[in-house]
């Protein structure tokens, strides 16, 4: 089968741009827009923890830290898109914070480290006066609320952060991340630093994260710490890329898409076992599909013959080839 | 123990198992630290660098169990010695050139685009010298890079050592294989236990009688050998 997915994001991002234009109900932009958010951090995350294969359960810090900060700074009356950079900016020295000590380790223990990191983070806003400690803290804006704008500034992220998942995966860079993955030692025995790479990604990720986190707290207008630094924040973000099919450009957003819409009634209508529900699920995907549902729609393709053998056509598709999805 | 490496020469290093031979070689290029002693390139102290440093200043090692990106191409895995070696190439392009060029020179070009994984051990051999030398090292360190082949593989890999250090690199040379040590080295050293025990000119080391007594052990007297 000849494919040639370079055009399909642009017609995805087209219709994503039209769409409010055709009279959604304010229930289904909100949809889109949390859908949206959550796409972002989807796509971060997977940056470290697909291409560079460095799991991670503290994204939920970086996911809050910049809903404080775009909170905080647009309640004094801050332009909200320099909020949102501020947002980057904070995240992006707290991912310097973190991964400085918890790079040195690896696997499981970097992994044991970041969910250490998070509880501690989640505590200490929990008793932090300026920023309304347990009981939250809500943001006065002034000017008209206007659904739009959010979806739109939630679009722009989202499409930031694709173009830069894009852009890693096919550079040196991106190349360095796929070796340092499969065989750290063996990557530094070549002259990649791993550590530094490793730093680099993080902050990328963690960038992104914390704008996606004062992007989501301006449209809720209220945060609280058992919210945005929550564990269930961190699993979220990391489900969202394992759904898909981690270490894929498209398989975080896949992930991203299916999470946003499915979360919500899942909450709604299993409150006290939705996280139950998403343990069962990423133990199904890890035993069965662990190239989630990216390497099973491809599985689908190859039953049903058409796409023979174009290895060429599945690097340009999925990112990388099947084999290293095995190795996470 | 210590030893000097001259340029441009061949140096083989043997001895029986657990002599210490991969460990040196791990120690020199950053994997373990030293407990003690000191290392120099050129006159300046490399002791405990980073492998990725040490790439930087030239020194580039094979591993005895070969550890290719399995998931990556043949191209792609000398790609990324290309991209991060002595002197990097950005564009890639130009980087895949290269690395074409460094597996023509092992041989390699025909499966450029096949996975690692996919490749027999004596390939993925002269894949792990392919990704080593290009990162364009003065000093290549290789572990047992003919264990487990055949013997033409074998005569094909020792070619490719004096191709190599016509170029003008020093190589260092671990190998359980006596034949293929003899036939390609400049010098020889004899490690046992972790000590230095002999060093010469592969003739030196073939008639030194404490070598023969570490590889054979001694004659128990009054025995005839050939009883």
């Amino acid at each position: 089968m000849k494919f040639a997915p370079g055009f399909l994001p642009w017609v995805l991002l087209a219709v994503l741009i039209i769409l409010p234009a055709l009279g959604l109900s304010p229930n289904i932009t909100r949809l889109l827009f949390i859908t949206l958010v959550w796409t972002t951090t989807s796509i971060a995350w997977n940056l470290l923890g697909g291409f560079a294969g460095q799991v991670s359960f503290g994204f939920a810090v970086f996911y809050g830290l910049g809903a404080y900060t775009a909170a905080l700074l647009i309640d004094r009356g801050v332009n909200p898109y320099l909020a949102f950079m501020a947002s980057a900016v904070v995240a992006v020295i707290a991912s310097f914070l973190i991964g400085l000590p918890t790079f040195r380790l690896r696997g499981p223990y970097f992994a044991i480290a970041t969910i250490g990191v998070t509880e501690a983070v989640r505590v200490v806003m929990s008793n932090l006066s300026i920023t309304g400690g347990a009981s939250g803290f809500r943001i006065s804006e002034h000017g008209p609320f206007r659904q739009v704008h959010h979806y739109y500034t939630a679009l722009g992220a989202a499409a930031i952060a694709v173009a830069i998942s894009i852009l890693v995966s096919s550079s040196r860079f991106g190349l360095a991340l796929r070796a340092i993955r499969q065989d750290e030692d063996a990557a530094a025995g070549l002259g990649v630093n791993p550590y530094q790479c490793k730093l680099w990604t993080h902050g990328l990720a963690a960038a992104l994260t914390g704008m996606a986190g004062g992007i989501y707290a301006r449209y809720a207008g209220y945060i609280h710490p058992q919210g945005v630094f929550a564990f269930a924040t961190s699993i979220s973000i990391l489900l969202m890329p394992v759904i898909g099919g981690v270490g894929t450009v498209w398989g975080a957003v896949l992930g991203g898409v299916i999470f946003g819409i499915v979360e919500e009634e899942l909450v709604a209508n299993f409150p006290q076992i939705h996280l139950l529900l998403y343990g069962t699920l990423l133990i199904l995907i890890i035993l069965f599909e662990p190239d989630g549902l990216l390497g099973l729609l491809r599985r689908l393709f190859r039953r049903y013959g058409r796409d023979s053998q174009s290895k060429e056509a599945d690097q340009a598709l999925w990112g990388r080839s099947r084999l290293e999805g095995r190795e996470l | 123990m210590s030893f000097e490496i001259p340029e441009r020469h061949i140096c083989g290093f043997i001895g029986p198992n657990g002599a210490g031979k991969t460990t040196l070689f791990s120690i020199i290029t950053g994997a373990f630290p030293p407990s003690a002693g000191s290392i120099e390139l050129r006159g300046n102290d490399v002791t405990g660098m980073k492998a990725a440093a040490l790439v930087k200043l030239g020194v580039a090692r094979t591993h005895q169990i070969v550890r290719p990106f399995k998931a990556m191409t043949v191209l792609e895995n000398v790609q990324v010695a290309v991209h991060f070696g002595r002197q990097p190439i950005a564009a890639t392009a130009a980087a895949r050139e290269q690395a074409m060029n460094v597996l023509k020179l092992v041989g390699l070009e025909a499966k450029a685009s096949s996975l690692a994984s996919v490749l027999s051990l004596g390939q993925q051999k002269r894949l792990e010298v392919a990704r080593a030398l290009a990162t364009g090292p003065d000093l290549l360190l290789l572990d047992e890079i003919c264990g487990g082949l055949t013997s033409a593989e074998t005569r094909d890999m020792l070619h490719l050592l004096q191709d190599i250090r016509e170029r003008g690199a020093t190589i260092m040379y671990v190998e359980h294989d006596m034949k293929a040590v003899m036939a390609v080295c400049d010098r020889i050293t004899v490690l046992n236990f972790g000590q230095k025990l002999a060093e010469g000119t592969p003739q030196e080391i073939q008639n030194n009688e404490a070598v023969i007594t570490a590889y054979l052990g001694k004659p128990v007297p009054g025995e005839h050998p050939s009883a």
